[in-house]
């Protein structure tokens, strides 16, 4: 991206204003360490919108509200009952980006390798887009395509909202990369739910290796009513074998295939342990 | 080219004004300023040797915009200890040997410096994860996992390596 000059409003207001001046041109930037990722020559005004009080992690009702421009770091350190996106966030990148990165910047678009939207898919996140009426979006409408979409006309991500993880409820994560800090090779996040001791609702989404992130109906299906064992969680993961994956740095398409069968079984033993009360 | 903008922020410690292209890194920034302490290696956030402090965090300064510093406060190498009186890491890194080449030494101190400021007392796990985003290619990082454990009062031993 080619940015020929930069703004930095003090409120949403004024930021939301400044974009919808520039129109096309106009391109928010929170920690900014995806720049380099977009192509493009054409040139750019920045809009830094990390100085709009649009930071922080708040509770309210078992759900937890997380501003669109806080760090990764932020979700890496805080710790409270029901709150599982430290894991997540510890395995992105390294501290460095951590620091810089927001999770705002991490879904206002999807790039492939991207973490948090499988996670987002998985937990049925709302996101909060500020526009002349604020919108709620379900991760599921949100992540259907490249969510820039909603950002046409001065329109802002406000705010993350995801529901605690409660009893009976758990949620696993599992990606691959090459070296500790480098990218996912293939992502996956798993949530489920119990009624009893058998499986009444299940989200799974994969990210890395595949076109775009997304839920995989397929392997949901194949848990509802059973009893969670590695076995149970291998079998619904062969309901990957239709989707299309594509390998890369040195994977086959067959391998990666693979690897996100074994992970997405994985993901779903650790949802399992802790919907039966494992201590994360 | 963009018109160059004017910009302010703390750089260790003094307030600053720079002139500023819009697309210029923090990294490029600091080093045509004089700050060259701050090293430049893979330019895309990888390798941590162009690690500075900002508003008490450790980030890469080659993936950031100057302006996006403005009205905040950086500090680099130059701000940390001196000759005579050592910042506690830059002794602990001396006293073990832990400096080959030297060129990822000073984004290893900042790194080290932020963590250690936000928590005295890193758990192992803490450390490791902390320090993740500093490449060495020299040393095996052995000495420098030792030194940041003297800092802390732990001993040298390095567990799993």
């Amino acid at each position: 991206m080619k940015i020929v000059d930069f703004r930095i409003p003090a409120d949403v207001k004024e930021a939301r204003s400044i974009l919808k001046d520039l129109g096309p041109q106009g391109a928010p930037l929170a920690g900014g360490t995806s720049l380099g990722f977009l192509p493009g020559r054409e040139p750019k005004v920045a809009v830094d919108i990390t100085r709009l009080e649009l930071s922080g992690i708040s509770r309210e009702n078992g759900t937890f509200r997380i501003g669109a421009t806080t760090r990764i770091a932020d979700l890496q350190k805080h710790s409270a009952e029901g709150w599982v996106l430290d894991g997540v966030a510890k395995r992105l990148a390294s501290q460095q980006i951590r620091n810089m990165s927001t999770l705002g910047g991490n879904i206002a678009r999807v790039f492939p390798w991207a973490d948090f939207p499988v996670v987002l898919m998985a937990l049925d996140a709302v996101m909060a887009v500020s526009g002349d009426v604020e919108r709620r979006i379900p991760a599921a409408e949100y992540f259907a395509s490249q969510p820039t979409r909603f950002f046409g006309n001065g329109e802002l991500l406000t705010a993350v909202l995801v529901k605690a993880i409660g009893p009976g409820q758990g949620f696993g994560y599992r990606k691959e990369t090459r070296a500790a800090m480098g990218f996912s090779l293939t992502t996956v996040a798993a949530f489920i739910e119990l009624t009893g001791n058998a499986i009444a609702g299940a989200r799974i989404a994969i990210g890395a290796g595949v076109p775009f992130p997304a839920r995989v109906a397929g392997v949901e299906k194949a848990l509802i009513g059973k009893v969670g064992s590695a076995e149970v969680f291998r079998e619904a993961a062969t309901q990957l074998a239709g989707l299309k994956f594509k390998g890369s740095a040195g994977l086959s398409d067959e391998y990666t295939a693979h690897l996100a069968q074994v992970l997405v079984a994985d993901a779903l033993a650790d949802a399992w342990a802790q919907a039966k009360g494992a201590k994360r | 080219m963009s018109d160059l903008k004017p910009i302010s922020f703390t750089l260790n410690g003094e307030s600053k004004e720079f002139l500023v292209s819009p697309d210029e890194m923090l990294v490029k920034l600091l080093r045509r300023s004089g700050y060259t302490g701050t090293k430049e290696g893979c330019d895309e956030g990888t390798c941590g040797a162009c690690t500075v402090i900002l508003d008490g965090r450790a980030i890469c300064s080659c993936i950031t915009h100057a302006f996006q510093a403005h009205g905040r406060s950086v500090e680099t190498i130059e701000g940390v200890g001196s000759f005579e009186q050592p910042h506690p890491v830059q002794q602990a890194l001396v006293d073990e040997g832990a400096v080959q080449c030297g060129y990822c030494t000073p984004g290893m101190i900042m790194a080290a410096k932020a963590m250690l400021e936000e928590n005295p007392r890193p758990t192992d796990d803490e450390i490791r994860e902390h320090m993740d985003g500093n490449l060495c290619r020299c040393t095996g990082y052995e000495k420098i996992w030792t030194a940041i454990r003297k800092v802390i009062g732990a001993d040298g031993k390095v567990p799993n390596a």
